[in-house]
């Protein structure tokens, strides 16, 4: 397995625990009471703000146990490999696909608004949008590694 | 993935150049072994820059290395 695979594979489940684990917290916060999601809109944007700074600390704290867990498992450290022009290409093509989810979640959203779709719903299906959008691009990574461009 | 149309003959050059391994054409190249892996398979069409190093580094020209087979209709 290529190291490009492995690392969007560890991508692709930092990801989901990441946006799992918060939704859960504050999902949680919301049923005590603490703030209402369903009114208050500001709270969505520190929500979001919030959200971003934790999505990179522990994005870069599971990339070091990856690196470690991987130098152990080949019992020396593997060499993070230059990006080449096939590289560029792969992540040019992989960023198209997921601008292309995301655009499609951003449509759906006003369509779902027209039909009576509470405005709180229009964070939600951003965040499930945007997660949905990074599991294509590093889905489409994985697929042109090993099937070809 | 469809094949590409553009044929190779990589992996004779590389048995005429001395049995030179995907690891030390990629070296060369100045590119990973898993690109040169591709285009050895035909799952990759490398650019024009690439295709003339290619070449360059068998001491040789491109249509030596590469061919094109167009589609027939």
């Amino acid at each position: 397995m290529s190291y490009q695979v492995k690392e969007n594979i560890v991508n692709i489940f930092s990801g989901l625990l990441i946006s799992t684990i918060y939704a859960l917290i504050i999902y949680q916060r919301h049923q005590e009471g603490r703030f209402d999601l369903t009114e208050d809109f500001t709270t969505w944007g520190v929500i979001f703000i919030i959200f971003m700074i934790v999505s990179v600390i522990a994005r870069i704290i599971i990339y070091i146990i990856f690196h470690i867990i991987n130098a152990i498992a080949l019992q020396k450290e593997e060499d993070i490999p230059v990006s080449d022009e096939r590289d560029k290409l792969i992540k040019l093509k992989a960023t198209r696909n997921s601008h292309y989810a995301f655009s499609i979640t951003f449509a759906s959203v006003f369509v779902f608004l027209a039909f009576g779709m509470p405005v709180y719903g229009i964070f939600i299906a951003f965040l499930i949008g945007g997660l949905l959008s990074e599991l294509i691009d590093n889905g489409s990574q994985i697929y042109y590694h090993s099937k070809g461009i | 993935m469809s094949k590409s149309i553009i044929q190779n003959s990589l992996r004779k050059m590389r048995f005429l150049a001395g049995e030179l391994t995907q690891q030390q054409l990629a070296d060369e190249l100045k590119v990973s072994r898993q690109t040169v892996v591709a285009i050895e398979k035909g799952n990759y069409s490398p650019s024009l820059e690439l295709a003339f190093r290619i070449a360059r580094v068998f001491n040789t020209t491109i249509e030596e290395v590469f061919t094109y087979e167009p589609v027939k209709k």
